[in-house]
């Protein structure tokens, strides 16, 4: 086995400092800490950057008018209609219509709350359609 | 002790950073019984290392693959062993869960808990997806913010209660539905020796005889069909897509990028000093080589991923990687398969 190079920390764990199992010289494992993989960041990275694509796309679509705010927020928290379906306790058809601006801009009150509160965000904010960070980038 | 406040003063747990985060909180609950336990024997003795390749479950729409047995399995098996009981309980209301957590807190008893990645803020964000077996311990509660041990952390962290509640009740693949746990008995020993027998077996078992093709050695084969064809399957783009969430499942936390090979080898070391058997260090070995092969593919695959494949680099190249993987992983089971049947 051979040991990978030492990496700064960035990448995958952004600082995060994880140990490893590795052989020592002796051939014995050991626990060893910070040691980043190289091939594990280049994977990660690509996961962000398809969901960074996805997002921009939704927000292009949004301003076009063609989706809702909800839409932007759905794909920013990297959710599908399914998964913000059970989030929030709603059949999946309900939540795709949601998703059109029309029928967006007419939900009551209680409605906005539930997503509002998914989201950490305000029921103004969705009626306003601001879109604000997803809820891993608020601090 | 009769009030929280009061408790909170003195939370007692020992937090050892570990690589994964199950076979963490099973080595550092059973540590904290007294018995004390390395994470990689928790890894090995609960039956961790696995092999599926499921593509009828999506993960933020690619296929599951898992290099290790489903959450909950080594907990499972560590609780079935002799004398030790363990409480469990999933829930359907939030605040019942959170009520029970803290009554456990209350009477110092530190507590497991399934939990989704996407909703802990003290998790760095390039790690924040939908994953929803995570696992961790609690063992005190400050105000609003609960003491947390995170196996994958080098120190213990904190977490508010609005943000733990959303994290037990994660939705999607998986979902923890609020799941507790913690021991309620543990032996004064545990038989080691019995014990890695019975691990080893039952790992041999999945990866060589189960009767569905997915899993286990078979399943290594059915990815290494699977994997040349996407190109022509899925196009160019979303085949470079999977390859990379094949990748990123090989290396969760502090694997090295072996699939949970390099740790597997780590337990079989530990035994063989145990059970005085070479032929564990022996296997060891050959897991630390098949964990080596792994790396080779997960390198290729992440220059494919980054466009800058070397010339030799292809899918039928990883393919046949995968194929020496299994290949390797086939005679190494079956020689331990042979060592636990004589043993037991």
């Amino acid at each position: 086995m051979e040991n990978p190079e030492y990496s700064s920390g960035e990448g995958i764990t952004a600082g995060l400092k994880i140990v490893s199992y590795a052989v020592n010289n002796k051939g014995e494992y050991e626990l060893r800490p910070d040691f980043v993989w190289q091939p594990v960041n280049v994977v990660n990275h690509q996961a962000w950057l398809e969901i960074d694509k996805k997002i921009t796309q939704s927000r292009k679509k949004v301003a076009a008018g063609r989706v809702s705010c909800l839409h932007y927020y759905m794909t920013a928290n990297q959710m599908d209609t399914g998964l913000l379906a059970q989030y929030t306790g709603q059949p999946r058809w309900k939540v795709f219509l949601h998703l059109v601006p029309l029928i967006f801009n007419r939900l009551s009150a209680n409605t906005l709350k539930k997503y509002a509160e998914l989201y950490k965000i305000a029921p103004d904010d969705l009626i306003k359609g601001r879109l604000l960070p997803p809820l891993y980038n608020h601090e | 002790m009769n009030s929280l406040e009061e408790y909170s003063l003195l939370p007692d747990f020992s937090h050892k950073q570990s690589a994964h985060c199950e076979s963490g909180v099973a080595a550092n609950l059973l540590t904290h019984q007294g018995l004390d336990i390395s994470e990689a024997m928790a890894f090995g003795i609960g039956g961790g290392l696995f092999f599926g390749y499921l593509p009828f479950i999506r993960i933020n729409g690619l296929p599951l693959i898992t290099y290790r047995a489903a959450a909950g399995h080594i907990l499972r098996q560590i609780a079935s062993i002799p004398g030790v009981s363990m409480y469990q309980k999933k829930f359907r209301n939030r605040d019942e869960a959170m009520a029970e957590l803290d009554k456990a807190l209350m009477a110092s008893i530190p507590v497991g808990l399934q939990t989704g990645v996407f909703w802990l803020p003290y998790f760095p964000k390039a790690l924040r997806f939908h994953f929803n077996a995570h696992n961790l311990v609690v063992y005190g509660k400050e105000g609003d913010e609960y003491l947390i041990s995170d196996p994958v952390f080098p120190q213990p962290v904190r977490c508010k209660a609005d943000d733990l509640v959303r994290a037990r009740f994660a939705s999607g693949a998986l979902a923890p539905k609020g799941k507790m746990y913690y021991l309620t008995q543990v032996p004064e020993m545990l038989e080691s020796r019995q014990l890695i027998i019975r691990g080893i077996h039952s790992v041999c078992k999945m990866m060589l005889s189960s009767p569905f093709p997915l899993i286990g050695v078979k399943g290594i084969r059915f990815l290494s069909n699977r994997l040349v064809k996407w190109p022509q399957r899925l196009g160019r783009e979303r085949a470079d897509l999977h390859l990379g969430h094949v990748v990123r499942m090989q290396e969760e936390i502090g694997t090295g990028g072996g699939g949970f090979r390099f740790m597997y080898a780590a337990f079989l070391q530990e035994s063989a000093e145990i059970m005085q058997a070479p032929l564990l260090y022996d296997c060891a070995s050959s897991f630390t080589a098949a964990g080596d092969t792994w790396r080779e593919f997960a390198a290729m695959a992440a220059r494919i991923c980054k466009d800058r494949a070397r010339p030799d680099d292809s899918y039928p190249a990883m393919a046949e990687c995968i194929n020496r993987c299994a290949a390797m992983e086939e005679t190494v089971f079956a020689e331990l398969k042979q060592w636990a049947k004589q043993h037991s």
